[in-house]
């Protein structure tokens, strides 16, 4: 099985004023492609922070001498990346779901599913079709026109959802997309991913602090003290 | 079939386009933003009426200025070299296609004197009937023309003898004696108030016998005056080596350079009410994007690269001020056209050479007005994208 993600040796240290907080001291991981792996630790332990990293959203540490330091995502190694490269990277291999559903409140849910294929450049359409398509798989066909003030939370996630498998990502990239959500609606939205996870092959990073969510991925890893741990209970 | 809202990001423009269309709708319901973009807008509509408006008194006052100063003034002034044949010269340049009269004069400084009240004039003999640069009416043969100003001062009439006194001498028994000739007045022609110095005409010979040399200046005219200044590649290839061609816009150079410069200066000056305007813009802008923080991240983080997030709020910028910049040119428009219309600006005829302002709107004033301001906009607009661009997602994000 090819490997969809592979870190090594990744630091990331944040400067406080003066003083240096250290939150991830040499991460090493690889995560197989159509794996769906889980996050865990306790809050602050730096979940969001290598989930942005893995994402190209933020730049780990310089590595010290000797060392080396390497975020590859399905063969492309980030640091290569310019700017402009990581921002294309990100349109066209990743999906993000983050707690808060970050639609864009000037949008219908139907115009922000279909944010991505604009932004990569697809005919709008196509882009139109594939968006009605990706909502009705989340059981929201009747909610297209709606803006999303108008949608409930689970909804609103379901459609950030949506946008997030727009380009059909080999990789989505979820910081505790249920995290913001009452059981019921967080359990939905989990099925669903999951669903379409299985369904599609897509590779799923999962950050959370809910072992009941995390017990639902192929497998866990827990984030102590800026290192990552196997954990199979 | 869908409602109407989703529409929008069905139109083939470029993307950033449609997101600032929809955040052009978005910032009327913020009352803080709309109130600044109001403010921003009424200030541009000021600027952009101020400055079509004093560009179109400029424009009229200085076609008036214009057009007198070329009604005494030839189109097309030929000044031949001494080894040319006048004569000869005469004829090629009439043949020249475009030149519809020309003919030969000398000019000269004199004397005309009448009644013993000499005054000081440049003379200028010409051949044939009065040159067109003498305006007036009535009969235009040979004879002397004296500009009308300067007879009724003198209170003379048509047929009244008055005396033309050159400076050159000749010499008699008695020693030097100026040269004088006694002529009838043969009429008077209209002189422009912003003329530099008085002029007489009189017939070429007699002029040529005065100031003791050949007419060696030919003055041409075509159908208008920007046909004339056409012409002339195609008179120097009939003229001989060595003469000199200016047309009216040589002989007004330093005018010209003066009018623009006014032109120009008064541009920029009134044009800084545009600027502070666009300031108040940035203001508006900076408050959207404040607004917008983490939905500029989560563009970001969705791949829409800086360049692209940049010229989101210079398409945002540039339409929050469309309606201040076409509501300023209307305004402007149209309050130049009611004070030319109706002679609003009424200013004393002795003192100035008009009696009223006049207005004139270009065309091309307009487009420069517009074109500056929304340079100036776009300007102030991409600062203020710089900030959005300049904004890491992973911050944008974080709350």
């Amino acid at each position: 099985m090819s490997v969809a993600v592979r870190a090594r040796g990744v630091y990331k240290t944040y400067t406080d004023g003066d003083r240096r907080v250290p939150v991830l001291r040499g991460i090493d991981m690889d995560v197989a492609a159509g794996e769906s792996v889980a996050i865990m630790g306790p809050s602050g332990s730096g979940k969001s922070t290598l989930l942005h990293l893995l994402g190209g959203l933020d730049r780990p540490d310089s590595p010290q001498e000797e060392e080396t330091s390497l975020i590859e995502i399905g063969g492309q190694i980030l640091g290569h990346h310019s700017e402009r490269e990581l921002a294309e990277f990100r349109n066209r291999t990743l999906g993000f779901i983050f707690q808060f559903h970050q639609l864009l409140p000037d949008f219908t849910a139907l115009e922000n599913v279909m944010i991505p294929g604009r932004i990569a450049g697809q005919d709008p359409r196509e882009v139109y079709d594939q968006a009605k398509r990706l909502l009705a798989e989340v059981g929201l066909e009747d909610r297209l026109e709606h803006f999303p003030n108008q949608l409930s939370g689970g909804e609103r996630q379901r459609v950030a959802l949506s946008r997030a498998l727009a380009l059909e990502p080999p990789l989505l990239l979820a910081d505790e997309p249920t995290g913001n959500l009452d059981p019921a609606s967080g359990e939905r939205v989990l099925e669903i991913l999951l669903d379409l996870q299985a369904r599609r092959g897509t590779t799923v990073l999962l950050v959370t602090h809910n072992p009941e969510i995390a017990g639902r991925c192929g497998r866990i890893l827990q984030l102590e003290s800026g290192v990552l741990h196997a954990d199979r209970r | 079939m869908p409602k109407a809202p989703s529409q929008l990001l069905l139109r083939p423009w470029p993307l950033p386009v449609l997101l600032a269309l929809r955040y052009l709708r978005s910032t009327r319901k913020d009352a803080y933003v709309s109130f600044l973009s109001t403010v921003a807008a009424a200030g541009i509509a000021v600027g952009v009426a101020a400055l079509v408006l004093v560009l179109a008194a400029l424009s009229g006052l200085h076609e008036r200025l214009l057009g007198q100063i070329l009604a005494t003034t030839p189109q097309i002034e030929i000044t031949l070299p001494a080894s040319a044949d006048p004569q000869e010269a005469l004829l090629a340049v009439e043949g020249v296609d475009g030149i519809s009269q020309a003919q030969r004069v000398l000019k000269g400084q004199g004397w005309v004197v009448y009644e013993g009240v000499p005054e000081a004039i440049q003379l200028v003999g010409f051949e044939g009937s009065l040159p067109p640069s003498f305006p007036g009416e009535g009969t235009r043969g040979a004879g002397l023309y004296v500009p009308r100003s300067l007879a009724d001062r003198w209170l003379a009439e048509v047929g009244s003898k008055v005396q033309v006194v050159s400076p050159r001498p000749s010499l008699s028994p008695l020693g030097p004696r100026p040269r004088v000739r006694t002529v009838l007045l043969e009429g008077v022609f209209e002189s422009s108030p912003v003329e530099t110095f008085q002029r007489a005409a009189l017939p070429l010979d007699m002029a040529e016998a005065l100031l003791g040399r050949e007419g060696r200046v030919i003055q041409a005219s075509s159908s208008d005056a920007e046909e004339a200044v056409a012409v002339v590649p195609a008179l120097q290839e009939v003229l001989p080596e060595g003469a000199r061609v200016q047309t009216w816009k040589d002989l007004n150079r330093s005018l010209y350079f003066v009018l623009r410069l006014e032109k120009t200066l008064l541009f920029v000056a009134v044009g800084l009410i545009v600027v502070v305007a666009a300031l108040a813009l940035v203001v508006g802008l900076a408050l959207v994007i404040s607004s917008k923080r983490s939905e500029i991240g989560m563009l970001g983080a969705m791949g829409v690269s800086a360049p692209r997030l940049r010229s989101i709020f210079l398409w945002l910028g540039l339409s929050l001020s469309t309606l201040g910049l076409a509501a300023g040119c209307a305004i402007g428009a149209l309050a130049a056209w009611l004070f030319d219309r109706f002679e609003l600006l009424v200013v004393p005829g002795q003192v100035m050479f008009v009696d009223y302002i006049p207005f004139r709107v270009h065309a091309g004033d307009i487009w420069m007005v517009c074109g500056a301001t929304a340079i100036l906009v776009a300007l102030c607009s991409l600062y203020a994208g710089h900030r959005a661009a300049t904004l890491k997602p992973v911050e944008a994000l974080r709350r």
